[in-house]
């Protein structure tokens, strides 16, 4: 076999033993549920099955060796002889993870280049500070291309006009290819979370089984670094206060198993990462009344999931332990949002009682650049990002009608709750127009109708962090500079609809 | 023209392997399937000179994909591809009307003499 071409089958080893050994998890956490169904037995099987030929054929016989005694141990289940009782799964479980590593391990023993001798390595490793220097030099480059193009639309027909068009779209395409290189899968986040899971349940004495949805999907490696506390946070909240004891969960009728759904999903240029449990949701009544009793809400309030939220995440809320006796979500809700907020991520929780609770972290795919509508009240420019904006419509007040007390604005036969960008940002200056464009917006199935004075289109803004004041609102997300050169504000609004 | 071959395999790892085997002994790769179901609907539709077939497949097996596409075509040449330890699959296999069998991992020179000797069978 030569080295190229044994290269090309070691990369497919790798790519489809993690596929397989996903099925393989999958097919298990069905078994748990239906531990007299022959199918997951089959599938665990066939995996295993595949796995080994595959191993063997490239040599890795030690790994191979392993495989087939997993095999082994399934060929007792298989044939009736033993049953799949919780103790053979949760061994089958830890194989699984066992075989994960290993093939990991020599995956990477033979793709890590050992010198000059090596198959020749298409993997490069570049310090990620020069890629944030790269991605730094591409903001400023983003923002020029677009002047010129800007200019060179008006001048379409001159010869520099064409070459300037020319090289705009030519630099997209460089912007596009540098952002990629930052791309990472979410399998290396992923892969972590099933022997995280487990160490957590065997030491809060729970039953878990875990599922990881979404290994290939990727985003920009600073997001991905940035997500693996947060969702250690996460996941240890839904073990220790999410799920019941395999006790409480069999007397409510509920496999002894508690479930964890770890997934990614992308949708365009928004990535969602949810975390999802099934264990007996959060207690609205008890986190109610103690935001009665410390003054955070007054008496009769109903929260709904949004409100929860917001509730959970007040700092040294959720860490207190009257909460989390009576089912709270523990450790710092507040610094897990924190940390999504730096990178442009928003959580959503959605939580009902008795069959669970989802967090859902909404986040870019690509960091510092944004697909933005500016919008402007006076002169002054607003950035909204297009993640949230479904739609325009003009509005006027012959159109607005008011509905308990609220003004509304009719689209089609929907009434969607209007708010002036005016009085969000406490702009006092000249009288606002007569018709203004309302800019509709979408989040967790609730709209809201934005009024500018102005719409002026769309561009790709380059986010820049702010050092943040303390009392800035937190829906001002960043600054970027438009195309020419005036300072804007970036207005994240998914959390004011 | 060189015999056209129909590849069954769960594994695109083991499909690449086969195919580069088969590629380098000058036979044309007439298609490939995943899955038992599969092989049998591609056998329809291909109608090749030799399957090789996997044993064990999702949806349906190959030792059932063997019967069903004998039934349909009493001449069909199923070559089997099976691992080591299923010395039994591979004699109820051949009851079920594959011509020969090679064994995992593959070595190429053993699976072009099998190939060579089913279709000149």
């Amino acid at each position: 076999m030569t080295d190229t071409r044994r290269a090309r089958y070691v990369a497919l080893f790798a790519t489809e033993t993690r596929t397989l050994l996903a099925s393989a998890r999958r097919a298990l956490a069905g078994w748990r549920e239906q531990p007299e169904e022959a199918a997951p037995a089959e599938e665990v099987f066939r995996v295993l099955h595949t796995i080994k030929g595959m191993a063997a054929s490239l040599e890795f016989n030690a790994l191979a060796e392993h495989v087939h005694a997993a095999e082994g141990a399934l060929a007792g289940v298989r044939s009736g002889e033993r049953a799949a009782d919780h103790w053979f799964l949760a061994a089958l479980e830890e194989t699984l993870d066992a075989l994960a590593v290993e093939s990991d391990a020599v995956v990477a023993a033979e793709t890590t280049p050992r010198g000059a001798a090596a198959p020749a390595a298409r993997i490069v490793r570049v310090d990620s500070d020069r890629l944030d220097a790269l991605l730094a030099e591409l903001g400023g480059l983003v923002t020029a291309r677009q002047e010129l193009e800007r200019r060179a639309e008006a001048d379409s027909l001159s010869p520099i006009g064409r070459a300037a068009i020319k090289l705009a779209r030519r630099l997209d395409r460089l912007q596009d290819r540098i952002l990629a290189v930052r791309l990472a899968p979410f399998g290396e986040l992923l892969e972590r979370v099933p022997p995280m899971i487990r160490d957590l349940a065997r030491q809060l004495g729970k039953d878990v089984t875990v599922e990881v949805q979404g290994e290939g999907i990727e985003v920009d490696r600073a997001i991905l670094d940035r997500l693996g506390e947060p969702l250690l946070h996460l996941l240890r909240n839904a073990v220790d206060h999410g799920l019941e004891t395999p006790e409480a969960r069999r007397a409510a009728g509920k496999a002894a198993a508690g479930r964890i759904t770890v997934a990614a999903r992308q949708d365009r240029n928004v990535v969602e990462l949810e975390v999802r449990d099934d264990g007996h949701g959060i207690d609205r009544e008890a986190v109610v009344a103690k935001a009665i009793e410390r003054g955070a809400l007054e008496a009769g309030a109903h929260l709904d999931d949004e409100d929860l939220l917001a509730i959970l995440a007040r700092p040294g809320f959720s860490t207190a332990a009257q909460v989390t006796d009576v089912s709270g979500r523990g450790v710092g809700l507040d610094a897990v949002l924190a940390r999504m907020r730096e990178v442009g991520a928003t959580v959503s929780l959605a939580t009902t009682p008795g069959a669970g609770t989802t967090f859902t972290i909404r986040m870019p795919t690509r960091l510092g650049i944004v697909r933005a509508l500016v919008t402007r009240v006076g002169e002054e420019p607003y950035v909204l990002p297009l993640t949230h904006v479904t739609e325009l419509a003009a509005w006027d007040a012959a159109s607005s009608e008011v509905h308990q007390g609220r003004n509304m604005i009719r689209i089609r036969d929907a009434l969607i709750p209007v708010v002036d960008l005016r009085r969000l940002v406490q702009f006092r200056g000249t009288a606002p127009p007569v018709r203004r464009p309302a800019v509709i917006m979408a989040s967790q199935g609730r709209r809201m109708a934005l009024l500018a004075d102005a719409v002026e289109g769309q561009v790709d803004a380059v986010v820049q962090p702010l050092d943040r004041p303390q009392r800035l609102p937190r829906w001002i997300t960043g600054a970027t500079i438009l195309e020419d050169g005036q300072p804007a504000l970036m207005l994240d609004l998914a959390s004011v609809i | 023209m060189p015999h056209r071959i129909l590849i069954c395999d769960d594994a695109i790892f083991m499909r690449t392997m086969i195919a580069d085997i088969l590629t380098s002994g000058g036979y044309e790769i007439a298609g490939e399937a995943e899955s038992g179901l599969q092989a049998v609907e591609r056998y329809r539709e291909l109608k090749p000179d030799l399957v090789t077939m996997d044993i064990v497949m999702p949806d349906m097996g190959g030792i059932d994909a063997v019967k069903a596409i004998v039934a349909e075509d009493p001449s069909a040449r199923i070559l089997m591809c099976s691992a080591m330890g299923q010395q039994a699959l591979v004699v109820e296999a051949v009851q079920a009307g594959a011509k020969d069998f090679v064994v995992k991992p593959f070595q190429p020179a053993r699976v072009l003499e099998a190939v060579q000797r089913v279709l000149s069978a």
